[in-house]
């Protein structure tokens, strides 16, 4: 076992067996834990010269505008706020007046790899729709890293992506945070450090994808069903394991380690709170039935997903610390998808709970800045006072906090990596085009420089031998 | 608060619908023509039954006019989205609220959207208070080619919606009508001249058709009879088409048939640009689209629309993206974007107004000048940005009401909302 897998294996050893401290030890018996990272990123930041970013207009993603501000990074963080800031002696200054700089933005809802552009059958690997519960997939295990749509979200300011499965399964399997940038294997994408998630799905698809087979769930009653009944398993599971640990604590001779099952491990990993749920729910009612359960088996929610319901619901959401994820606009599709209002995202953030929009879309990500200043500009038509530095924590420190990754990205301070977008101008408006990107430090798009811009091998020579894909 | 304000208001104005007669004066707005006279920096707009009668400077208001500053707003033709599902999908998962296509075999160019539009679509209101007033409803792709006719309604309350039942035939070409013609897109080719010639024919023999005197042909009579003003080149043929191979073979097709074509889709319609424009076909375009979701549209980009307007093409929009039907009012966002990747901004406004006014022939609509109907919206700011709002909305003008299902809902809910807030501090 490598060092990272061990670290993993004892920091479940403390979780599960409630120890005080990782480094526990027994004389006899060592216990026989599975490894709960086996395919560690290779994500590698490449090193990268000192930058100084002066006089810009900065959103932080912590609900501040700094007019006339200066950001200084080095070694892929960032290192200093202010004005007048000097620039560093071996590296570059870069003039942004006009320019407006954010934190690279997060789309907390992809599919990017998962359903890859083109979109045929053979590349469509979202969804295992052969069983309602499928918490042993794991949506990295189907990224094709070589989706042209990764280098578009780029370009629209996209540093940081959750790709999820579908929703076709009451639980659809493991999601995973990747990074915006060109890797030839997946583990080249992932975030360091991320933890994983789970995603479940309320309503309509999982009822009508296996009622429509003639199998369970056919109802949203046979919905919670499926769920309890698979978290009474990992329940079990999960003592089974504490006896386990148990024994080997005791150093008892008869300590056998349970079989392992990818389904009840995974579930085991949210009961133990490692794993983190990020729920497709559009219906309020929904979401309080989602709430309950997780109380009835111990667990918390992240996220509810889609969440077009959210306003009606918004309260009880800021009371469990729940985020909710929600579109500008989108509406209509399906029944639980009729009562979309406008406003949802800004009267979830005005009922004081964490509001996040997604795009879950290939189109929108490429431009959730256009997304978010629908959804301030519909709170502000209905008096709600929302300025864009409010407005950008929607797109960059909510979803950073319900991935759990916000003490590392999602906002412009000091230490945090230096994952930044810089504008042509005002990034609310519709004319606006994020001109450099940078993920930690380095450079991965700069608008005047196309020729250095990250393309997709399937991108080249596919319209021409000579041309790439534009 | 300005939205409770709106509420008390539409709740006087709902049902009362008296707006038609009055004359309104609209005083120092920018205007967006969207005709010759271009962008008045800041114009009055007098309105007298329902009518534009003047756009200019300093208009003097008739006795008993009512007069609203508009000063610092911009004012813009209501627009038109090209290619909808309005009124004939209200939720799109649930089939039986969705009159778009058939899998009727029997029915295909015979299909008359018109005939199943819902005027009391929820969909109607919520997109009109969004800007959005005309739209063509287009069917979609059943088991035929033909997918049937279009329609061009507005969105106004007036009952009467429908403006042109027979706007356009609907075809589809591409990987939907490879698929349709049995997996070959060189079938889709046949069958389509095996269509139009069959039509031709019919109209030329009915009399010896009704006889049974003619020989057996591949549609019904009433798909023939559908397709006979295509084939005359009375009435546009709308195809749906991708690739630059397929656009050029389309545009063939056009000039060995004498069609009157309108090419739709055209990810790809950059790269032959010139044909289409030499062709003089317009076409109807979503300019966000840059992404190769299909083999056949890997040519997308974000200045296809800016690059066909520079070789002469005539555009519409549609979009945004796959909402289109409920969101339809985002046309002006793909067209936003339209701009922000190089097309010209009037160029955009056109698209959305005045262009699918000409090509569908819709009488007084789609400029802003004396002798127009009156169908208009005043915006907050530019109405291609994201951040503006529409302020007012006229359609013939009826100064429509700014509510909809979902304003209700938001009102409900914020009303809640705000008694929690105030309860709980």
């Amino acid at each position: 076992m490598h060092r990272l897998l061990k670290l993993g294996l004892l920091s479940a050893l403390a979780a599960l067996a409630g120890c005080d401290s990782p480094e526990t030890k027994n004389a006899g018996i060592e216990a026989q834990l599975p490894d709960l990272d086996p395919f560690p990123s290779t994500y590698q930041a490449p090193p990268s010269e000192p930058l100084l970013i002066r006089n810009a207009t900065v959103l932080t993603g912590a609900g501040e505008q700094l007019d006339g501000t200066d950001v200084l990074t080095v070694d892929g963080k960032i290192q200093q706020v202010g004005q007048n800031l000097a620039a560093p002696a071996n590296g570059r200054t870069i003039d942004a007046s006009g320019k407006w700089l954010t934190p690279g933005l997060i789309d907390v809802h992809s599919h990017m790899g998962v359903y890859p552009a083109p979109a045929t059958s053979n590349h469509a690997d979202g969804n295992e729709m052969t069983s309602p519960v499928t918490a042993d997939v794991w949506a990295e295990h189907s990224i094709w890293p070589q989706d042209p749509q990764f280098e578009k979200a780029l370009a629209g300011g996209v540093t940081t992506a959750h790709i999820l499965p579908g929703s076709a399964n009451l639980i659809g399997g493991r999601g995973v945070t990747v990074k915006t940038v060109p890797s030839v294997t997946v583990q080249g994408l992932k975030f360091p450090g991320a933890p994983y998630s789970l995603k479940m799905a309320c309503g309509e698809n999982p009822k009508r994808v296996y009622g429509g087979k003639g199998s369970a769930p056919s109802t949203r009653m046979g919905n919670m069903a499926g769920y309890r009944s698979s978290w009474i398993d990992a329940a079990a599971y999960k003592r089974d394991w504490q006896e386990y640990l148990d024994k080997v604590e005791q150093n008892d001779p008869e300590a056998k380690a349970p079989k392992r099952d990818l389904k009840l491990e995974t579930l085991m990993g949210v009961l133990d709170g490692q794993i983190r749920i990020h729920n497709h729910c559009y219906r309020a009612d929904e979401m309080a039935q989602m709430i309950d359960m997780s109380k009835e088996f111990g667990y918390t929610i992240a996220a509810f997903h889609h969440a077009v319901e959210a306003y009606k619901v918004a309260p009880l959401l800021a009371q469990h610390d729940i985020c909710a994820v929600m579109w500008a606009d989108w509406w209509g599709f399906k029944q639980e998808a009729f009562d979309m209002v406008r406003e949802n995202i800004a009267l979830v953030d005005f009922a004081n709970a964490c509001a996040i929009l997604h795009s879950d879309d290939e189109t929108q990500i490429q431009r959730l800045n256009q997304e978010l200043a629908k959804a301030m500009a519909a709170g502000n038509e209905m008096g709600l006072a929302i300025s864009r530095a409010e407005a950008l924590r929607w797109i960059t420190l909510n979803p950073a906090r319900s991935l759990g990754i916000d003490a590392v990205t999602g906002s412009i301070a000091a230490g945090k990596n230096a994952d930044l977008v810089l504008w042509s101008t005002d990034p609310f408006s519709v004319y606006a085009k994020a001109e450099k990107v940078w993920i930690d430090g380095a450079l991965r798009f700069d608008r005047s420089q196309p020729q250095l811009n990250p393309t997709s091998d399937f991108n080249l020579g596919i319209l021409t031998p000579a041309e790439d894909r534009p | 608060m300005k939205y409770a304000l709106q509420f008390l208001l539409a709740l006087v104005c709902l049902g009362v619908n008296d707006s038609l007669a009055e004359s309104l004066l609209l005083k120092g707005a920018k205007v967006v023509t969207a005709s010759e006279a271009g962008i008045y920096e800041q114009a009055d707009i007098l309105i007298e039954a329902g009518r534009i009668s003047g756009v200019g400077q300093a208009l003097t208001p008739p006795t008993g006019a009512r007069v609203i500053d508009v000063s610092g707003k911009v004012i813009a033709p209501g627009f038109f989205n090209a290619d909808t599902q309005l009124g004939i999908a209200e939720i799109g998962a649930i089939e039986s609220t969705v009159d778009s296509t058939t899998e009727n075999p029997r029915i295909t160019a015979s299909l008359r959207v018109a005939d199943a539009i819902n005027t009391s679509s929820t969909l109607i209101p919520y997109n009109r208070i969004l800007g959005l007033t005309h739209t063509l409803v287009q069917p979609v792709s059943g088991k035929g080619l033909f997918a049937g006719t279009a329609a061009v309604i507005n969105l106004g309350r007036q009952g009467q919606i429908i403006e042109t039942q027979d706007a356009a035939m609907v075809a589809y070409l591409g990987e939907t009508g490879q698929a349709l013609a049995g997996g070959s897109r060189a079938a889709a080719m046949a069958l389509l001249r095996e269509a139009i010639e069959d039509t031709r024919d019919y109209a030329s023999n009915r009399e010896q058709f009704t006889r049974g005197e003619r020989r057996p042909y591949t549609l019904s009579r009433h798909d023939l009879e559908a397709l006979v003003p295509v084939v005359a080149g009375e009435l546009p043929l709308i195809v749906h088409v991708h690739r630059a191979a397929d656009i050029t073979r389309v545009l063939q097709l056009g000039r060995d048939y004498q069609l009157q074509l309108i090419l739709a889709g055209v990810e790809e319609g950059w790269r032959v640009a010139d044909q289409i424009a030499a062709q003089q076909v317009p076409v109807i375009i979503d300019p966000i689209v840059n992404l190769p979701l299909a083999y056949e549209t890997l040519g997308a980009r974000l200045d296809n629309a800016k690059l066909l307007h520079a070789a002469g093409v005539t555009l519409l929009f549609t979009g945004m993206s796959w909402q289109n039907t409920h969101n339809a009012f985002l046309v002006r966002q793909s067209a936003g974007n339209a701009v922000a990747n190089g097309l010209p901004y009037e160029a955009a406004i056109a698209a959305l107004s005045a262009n699918p006014a000409r090509v569908f022939g819709i009488d007084g609509y789609g400029e802003l000048k004396a002798g127009a109907r009156a169908t208009l919206v005043v915006w907050s700011s530019d109405p291609l940005e994201v951040t503006s709002v529409v302020e007012k909305v006229l359609i013939d003008g009826d100064d429509i009401p700014l509510v909809s299902r979902a304003t209700r809902l938001r009102d409900r809910y914020y009303r809640r909302l705000q008694a929690i807030q105030s309860s709980g501090s």
